[in-house]
């Protein structure tokens, strides 16, 4: 049996056609932006999920025509390399409601309730009277199967219309597996942060997996619009396990219907065997708690007995449910989809671990992007997301946005009015939430219901990255202010001197001794950036010797070597000091003179590696780096972990901070007499001191 | 001393700037450049001109940070410039000069307030006026209204007599930039004193109210803080004419500041106060008292107000008793009025019983 054969025979059936097509407005076709969105949100989540469970790496093609001469239709193309659908199966996946295998199983699913796309199937009939054309290709099969499809909403089933075999050839190649669907439907093509493009683009952030492409055809047949996301890594989402229900997230339909169904004839062995968590003392207890007899059969309670059972469920403890139903996207996957969608300086992203709340496991993923060519008097752009599937709507009402907006952001560096609301500044900022149960605020499935657990989860995840961006922005202050004093000497010093010297009929002095005067320290210029060329990260580093001795260092690099990154166009040579950290001897910086670190990091894709740490060995401080500290190395040398080399980061940092002080009060008292004193004041004002 | 210079003695002043940084730079020194202290901390009085003037307080600025290293390099750049129009007989409006520093790399200025700044700078160092180095405001000078005739020679090069009276409109006389001899004349006059007003809206009500024919004086609008012409002005018609000359503004702390001005020398401006200031001015009004004495709709002062107050209180120019007690009742009355608040008694007000009784205290009228 093929694999999509396998997940067709899962499918089971409920019937409520009729009751879709008097509540549409439930389910996002409410207007006609929406009603298009919705349905290119349901056949891309259908293709995901499709793809992720035959272990196919996704290529999705959506396009969009304008229906010449015709009001507000359009026509939906949505194409992927999935497994296909067989051909006896096709009528019930697009033409019955809640059909799907997901609907039945525990685990983490982007459709959930299987509502998806036959209610794509129905809109188009309803609004416009066209049958839906379907062509499916499975790999155990040689030929691909065509279906024209309507919708019988009183029986809850499609009629097909026709039905053919066909040989489906893209670029003169015949297709291995896949599926295509062909929908017109009333509906309008809109730009903005509520439309399509944008739902594919945030898409393709939690999908790095995914190659996705767009394209929008007017109504003068003229490709108006085409965007590629490309994918971003090639490694699927991790296959993810359906689990048991878990007793403390079990509701009381639901139970029914398992005890009705059960085949065990104790009561005991049928909690044991179809909830997870459940030992045999917990059964036990749950039975006594309801008062029923361990050995009651389970089909044969009455609706209060039931109703015990829930209430003692709730009240006995568990073993937690597995975590092992979730697939998280992956911080490291999370910040490569945010640097390849959005132009930025700073990327921080975050995965906890997965926890239970009310026997549901979830997990929080957070990510935030900061700088670049974001506008900084906006609010923050917010991607929410469930399950892998975007949320475009009722952004206030969704606890993601709450959680985002009950922190108080101005102490990490973003504006924000009495410290809570959405704030503002030149960021997005990602939160998604996995879950085997995203309890939805409606059916139309756009907020996340209030939790208190899932709140407090998502705002400790949120806190740490808040602490990354201010640790972010106080390094960026400091390379600004040694970024001001590069500036002095290099452009304004000399420009002084040259006007100067020409005002006066006289030759132009000699500046280094100047230099070293207003300097009076030792810097280090470092930047890393992604060269398009040649496909590869570059460090550069200068370190200018900006005092009146020569000076000796070794100075060290931290890079990503454990992600594969490879050094090259390494001129410079030096040694390696530890996993991920490079050194470099430089034997004697003379008076004035400057030093070149440069190397290239090959294997990497543009994101991977944005920012470089710098530390030195040496007596003097060194701007622009931080003082190794031995003791930490030693530790990192024998654990070779990344945490190790975070911490050393946050100490350094204070300790950079006090010698830097004591510096620059050392520069400012190296002068003397009485109008010197007033020099050292002025400066401290910049030099004003007017009325 | 200020005084007017000859070109070649302005450009070997303004060249001396240039010497200071170039001789730092050569000694390997952070170059630098010297001038006086421009805060109340730094103005003395000065017996013999009867002004306030800038101390023997020093302070320099130097390359050692990047905004006042840019600040030398732009003092260069406008050394050169002013150079360039003196050797070739052009001149040029502060304004035009801050566009031109478009074309001075990483001297160019950032808004115009710096290079108006710079400008009074370069004076203060060199002891010259801005005329000098033939630069000019935009800042219009004031409007005034009265029987007195002045020559002034106009742009086809003759000379206008002009009657504050009778040759002008309702706007009055309107003050050039420049009210040196080689422009102004001041001619002939029939009245008794001189007023300066604050605001717009006073001014208009005298004179529809005809105060200026009655009381025999010439009505002077200021315009706020007045311009260095309209400062300039007035000393000249007090010095000249031997005309007394009242300021007559809003009682609030902004007012004090702007009779200190006029009367004790501005300290922006304190390198050439005996050429701006009339230290024989008074104080008219609105006072902390007549807020009192006149029950006028006053207004609270506001925590800037404040803070203007107390500074004022430190300020040398205010050190005399009645500045003290007017600055102290301000502040414990916690209120200031407008001029034009005189209008709660009707619009004659003022010019039948305020200004009667107010000049009436001086020996006026």
């Amino acid at each position: 049996m093929s694999i999509a054969e396998k997940m067709a025979s899962n499918q089971k059936q409920i019937a409520i056609s009729e009751f879709f097509e008097k509540n549409k407005h439930f389910l996002g076709f409410d207007t006609l932006n929406r009603a298009i969105i919705t349905a290119v949100k349901e056949a891309v989540d259908n293709s995901l999920d499709a793809c992720e469970e035959a272990r196919i790496l996704p290529d999705i093609t959506i396009e969009i025509q304008r229906v010449p001469k015709s009001k507000d239709q359009l026509i939906l193309i949505a194409k992927d390399n999935g497994p296909g659908i067989p051909q006896k199966s096709i009528e019930n996946v697009f033409g019955k409601l809640l059909y799907g295998s997901r609907f039945h199983a525990i685990r983490q699913s982007r459709g959930q309730q299987g509502i998806g796309i036959t209610g794509v199937v129905m809109y188009s009939q309803l609004t416009t009277g066209k049958q839906t054309y379907v062509k499916s290709k499975i790999a155990s099969e040689s030929s691909a199967v065509e279906v024209k499809l309507g919708i019988d909403t009183r029986k809850n089933k499609a009629v097909k219309y026709s039905q053919e075999r066909v040989i489906w050839t893209e670029d003169e190649q015949i297709v291995e597996h896949g599926l295509f669907i062909r929908t017109q439907m009333k509906a309008k093509f809109q730009r903005g942060s509520q439309s399509i493009v944008q739902y594919l683009k945030m898409t393709s952030i939690v999908n790095p997996h995914a190659n996705i492409t767009f394209r929008y055809i007017n109504s003068d047949g003229e490709l108006e619009i085409e965007n590629c996301w490309k994918r971003a890594t090639l490694n699927l989402p991790t296959p993810v396990k359906a689990i048991k229900p878990h007793p403390h997230g079990i509701h009381l339909g639901q139970l029914q219907r398992m005890l009705k169904d059960s085949e065990e004839r104790k009561l005991t062995s049928f909690l044991r065997q179809n909830f997870s968590g459940v030992s045999s003392r917990a059964a036990k207890e749950v039975c006594s708690k309801a008062d029923l007899s361990e050995g009651a059969k389970p089909k044969l309670l009455k609706t209060e007995q039931v109703n015990s059972l829930l209430d003692a469920c709730s009240e006995v403890k568990f073993l937690p449910p597995p975590t092992n139903c979730l697939s998280p996207i992956e911080d490291l996957l999370i910040k490569k989809g945010l640097s390849k969608t959005i132009d930025s300086k700073f990327v921080t992203t975050l995965t906890r671990n997965p926890r239970v709340a009310s026997g549901n496991p979830y997990q929080i993923e957070v990510g935030l992007i900061f700088g670049g060519s974001m506008p900084s008097d906006q609010q923050v752009q917010l991607l929410r997301f469930a399950n892998r599937v975007p949320l475009m709507y009722q952004q206030g009402g969704c606890l993601l946005t709450q959680a985002i907006s009950s922190i108080d952001w101005r102490q990490y560096g973003l504006e924000q009015s009495g410290g809570k609301g959405v704030p503002k500044g030149p960021a997005t900022i990602l939160v998604h939430l996995a879950s085997t149960n995203v309890q939805f605020t409606s059916e139309a499935k756009e907020a996340v219901a209030s939790n208190d657990d899932v709140m407090q989860e998502i705002r400790k995840a949120l806190l740490e990255l808040g602490r990354n961006l201010r640790r972010h922005m106080k390094k960026k202050k400091k390379m600004a202010k040694a970024q001001e004093k590069f500036d002095l000497v290099n452009d304004i010093l000399p420009a002084i001197a040259e006007k100067a010297s020409s005002l006066l009929g006289k030759p132009v002095p000699e500046l280094s001794s100047t230099i070293s005067k207003i300097m009076n320290a030792v810097i280090m210029e470092q930047s890393t950036y992604w060269d398009k060329e040649s496909k590869t990260v570059r460090v550069k580093g200068i370190l200018y010797n900006y005092t009146s001795r020569p000076r000796s260092y070794t100075i060290l690099m931290n890079w990503p070597e454990k992600q594969g990154a490879v050094m090259i166009d390494n001129e410079r040579g030096g040694r390696k000091e530890t996993i991920g950290l490079w050194a470099w001897k430089i034997e004697t910086l003379q008076s004035g003179e400057r030093a070149h670190i440069e190397f290239g990091l090959d294997n990497l894709e543009k994101g991977d590696w944005t920012e470089t740490e710098v530390f030195y060995r040496g007596s003097a401080e060194v701007i622009g780096a931080s003082k190794l500290d031995e003791k930490i190395l030693e530790e990192m040398k024998n654990q070779n972990s990344d945490e190790v080399l975070e911490t050393m980061e946050v100490i350094t940092e204070e300790i950079d901070e006090t010698i830097s002080n004591v510096a620059s009060r050392a520069m400012k008292n190296s002068t003397g007499d009485e109008i010197q004193k007033e020099s050292f004041q002025t400066t401290l004002f910049d030099g004003e001191v007017d009325e | 001393m200020s005084r007017r210079r000859e070109e070649g003695e302005t450009k070997a002043a303004l060249h001396q700037v240039v010497e200071e940084m170039y001789t730092k730079l050569e000694k390997g020194e952070t170059p630098t450049m010297t001038l006086p202290v421009r805060t109340k901390l730094n103005i003395d009085f000065d017996k013999k001109l009867g002004v306030y003037k800038y101390g023997k307080k020093r302070s320099t600025r130097d390359a050692s940070s990047l905004g006042s290293a840019k600040n030398l390099l732009r003092a260069l750049h406008m050394v050169e410039f002013i150079d360039e129009m003196i050797d070739n007989g052009k001149s040029s409006t502060l304004r035009e000069m801050y566009y031109i520093s478009e074309g001075w790399g990483h001297g160019k200025f950032s808004t115009q307030n710096e290079s108006n700044n710079l400008a009074e700078d370069l004076e203060i160092i060199t002891t010259s006026m801005r005329e000098d180095f033939r630069l000019r405001p935009e800042e219009d000078g004031s409007r005034i209204i009265g029987n007195l005739t002045i020559n002034e020679l106009n742009r086809r090069g003759e000379w206008m007599k002009i009657n504050a009276r009778d040759d002008v409109g309702d706007s009055g006389y309107g003050v050039p930039y420049n009210v040196e001899r080689e422009k102004i004349e001041l001619l002939d006059h029939d009245i008794d004193f001189i007023m300066a007003i604050e605001t717009g809206g006073m001014f208009d009500r005298l004179i529809e109210n005809g105060f200026d024919e009655e009381y025999r004086c010439g009505l002077v609008h200021l315009k706020g803080q007045p311009a260095r012409s309209t400062r300039r002005i007035l000393k000249r018609m007090n010095e000249e004419w031997n005309l007394p000359v009242v300021v007559f503004a809003d009682g609030d702390p902004w007012s004090f500041r702007i009779f200190g001005s006029i009367a004790y020398g501005a300290i922006k401006t304190a390198h050439i106060s005996e050429y701006l200031a009339t230290p024989s001015a008074t104080y008219l009004g609105v006072t902390a008292d007549d807020i009192v004495a006149y029950d006028l709709p006053s207004d609270d002062l506001t925590s800037k107000d404040i803070e203007a107050l107390k500074s004022e209180l430190s300020d040398p120019r205010f050190a005399d008793g009645y500045w003290q007690e007017q600055i102290n009742t301000m502040l414990k009355l916690g209120k200031k009025a407008e001029q034009q608040s005189l209008a709660k008694y009707g619009l004659d007000f003022v010019t039948d019983t305020y200004l009667p009784e107010k000049l009436a205290e001086l020996g006026l009228a």
